[in-house]
């Protein structure tokens, strides 16, 4: 009996659907209507408040740009060129990053030596040298590809050194306990405990990677979305500079969550 | 009683162990004699030197003096010939259970597939069947030291050296861990030495208790239990297990008022 009266009563709550919809997915809200909130006010404010195309671009005439910009295949020539230096020189930083924190973890020498530059150059904004690296190595991609390594290497090299150092001791002396090698503590122990601050590394350089591509392309490039930027800015087309900053934003997000997914399947422990 | 294997066979041997922190004496002239298949707690004050006696004998830490044997062969560092059981439970957490227990034959470069049955009886008989790949942060604290337990049995050691691994349980999981861990020596008699601080945890599980003294640590009395087994916890409150620790209690009680007043200063 009782079965029956609760089949009888379930539709019953089915009537306000969307009250309770808002009700349990409420919070959950708040992010899309603040963007949707903020889109409509850029729009309002670049059409009838500043109402100048030479100063800003509504979302709308953006979005019009990087339609133009895709039809005549110019934003893709810019995106490859940028996608290139900052590929190269993102997996360059990070695998001589990884390298170099390694060594100074392992070796006192190496930590002596290396910790002075590390910490000098870590703390130099390091993109004041890019008109410099343009003057030495060109305006090809190979300048650019240098600053992003730079960028991104430091935070690598530290957090690598620190994940290593920062090894519970007494992991160590329990695979000790069972004769562990020096090899086998550091690839059963200090690596994978290290991991998610190597990690951490990695993700601080995407921001600072994307930073050194544009900021190197702003010195001086043949292509990129960095040049797309300045070379808007000089003909005051305030669309297709947008289009250029919407682009890397996107991609700079995009980039983030996959490592922060990457991170999820590579760390399944935390 | 001809049959050689009713002869008593030494196991390990300390002979004249000594060993100082700069000008501290932590042990001195340590002399014991370990049968196979004994059970053997080491009890003192803090400050006596058990769990230093327990390294060195697991091969982390050296003596200045006196020699470490086990079937006649001097100790230099540890070996597969040990498992020790640590304090913390000190689980790898990037690890599940089953490969955690594993790492000891993953160390001595072991084919994995040749122990799985082995391995799966062992978590069966330390109560984690069904827990095989469970990460540590999902276990209790009693059931993570049943993985740092099974993770030394796991190398088949001929001696399993236990440096306190129950103290930081709570009170009723450590009774239900000290029968578990009675039960699971039954089924394979393995040589223990069970550091602990606990005199009535000493008595309920020893055939022998070593009792030491402090400053410098040495070897006071060794008490022998005799107590029959298997050992229910009720044997607890029997005046015969009473009286054990009351006299070992005595042994050290000055021992201990000296430490506790030493480490409030």
């Amino acid at each position: 009996m009782t079965v029956d009266i609760r089949q009888a009563r379930a539709p019953a709550s089915r009537i306000v659907p969307v009250k309770a919809f808002m009700k349990a997915h409420s919070d959950r809200l708040w992010g899309p209507a603040s963007i949707l909130g903020g889109l409509l006010l850029w729009e309002v404010l670049s059409r009838f408040v500043i109402a100048n195309t030479l100063l800003l671009a509504s979302p709308t005439q953006i979005v019009g740009a990087i339609l133009e910009l895709l039809a005549s295949g110019e934003l893709q020539r810019h995106f490859f060129v940028s996608a290139q230096e900052f590929l190269w020189g993102y997996v360059s930083g990070c695998v001589l990053g990884v390298l170099l924190g390694l060594s100074m973890a392992n070796s006192v020498a190496a930590q002596r030596a290396l910790q002075p530059w590390v910490s000098g150059l870590y703390a130099t904004p390091t993109v004041a040298l890019a008109p410099l690296f343009i003057l030495w190595f060109g305006v090809g991609i190979f300048s650019k590809v240098i600053v992003v390594a730079l960028l991104v290497i430091f935070p690598v090299i530290i957090n690598t050194e620190a994940g290593i150092r920062t090894t519970n001791p007494q992991l160590i002396e329990t695979v000790r306990s069972f004769g562990a090698t020096r090899f086998q503590i550091f690839t059963k122990v200090s690596l994978p405990s290290a991991l998610p601050f190597i990690f951490a590394g990695f993700k601080l350089g995407i921001g600072r990677g994307l930073i050194g591509v544009v900021v190197a392309e702003l010195f001086g490039a043949r292509a990129g979305l960095g040049q797309l930027i300045s070379q808007s800015a000089e003909t005051f087309n305030m669309p297709a500079l947008f289009a250029g900053v919407i682009v890397l934003a996107i991609a700079g997000i995009l980039l983030t969550s996959a490592f922060t997914w990457l991170e999820r399947k590579l760390v399944p422990w935390r | 009683m001809t049959d050689a294997s009713y002869l008593p066979v030494s196991k390990l041997r300390v002979s004249n162990l000594s060993k100082r922190f700069g000008s501290l004496e932590v042990l001195k002239k340590i002399e014991l004699d370990v049968v196979k298949g004994e059970f053997i707690s080491i009890v003192g004050p803090s400050g006596c030197g058990k769990t230093t006696l327990l390294r060195i004998i697991g091969g982390l830490e050296h003596s200045d003096e006196g020699e470490c044997k086990i079937n006649g062969k001097n100790i230099d560092g540890p070996g597969k010939d040990r498992g020790f059981v640590f304090q913390q439970d000190n689980l790898l957490p990037w690890r599940t259970v089953q490969s955690n227990t594993e790492i000891g034959l993953e160390i001595a470069s072991e084919r994995l597939s040749k122990h799985r049955e082995r391995i799966r009886s062992l978590l069966e008989l330390v109560g984690l069947a069904g827990f095989e790949n469970y990460y540590p942060r999902q276990l209790s604290g009693g059931m993570r030291q049943r993985v740092n337990l099974a993770r030394a049995l796991a190398i088949d050691p001929q001696i399993l050296l236990m440096d306190e691994p129950f103290s930081a349980l709570d009170a009723q999981t450590r009774e239900i861990m000290q029968t578990e861990l009675l039960r699971i020596w039954e089924e394979g008699r393995k040589t223990v030495l069970f550091v602990t601080h606990q005199i009535d945890e000493a008595v309920y599980l020893s055939d022998r208790v070593v009792v030491l003294a402090r400053r410098p640590g040495r070897i006071q009395e060794i008490v022998e239990v005799d107590l029959p087994r298997p050992r229910p916890l009720s044997i607890k409150r029997t005046p015969h297990f009473v009286s054990y620790v009351d006299h070992i209690w005595k042994l050290i009680e000055h021992d201990v008022r000296e430490s506790v007043l030493v480490e409030h200063i």
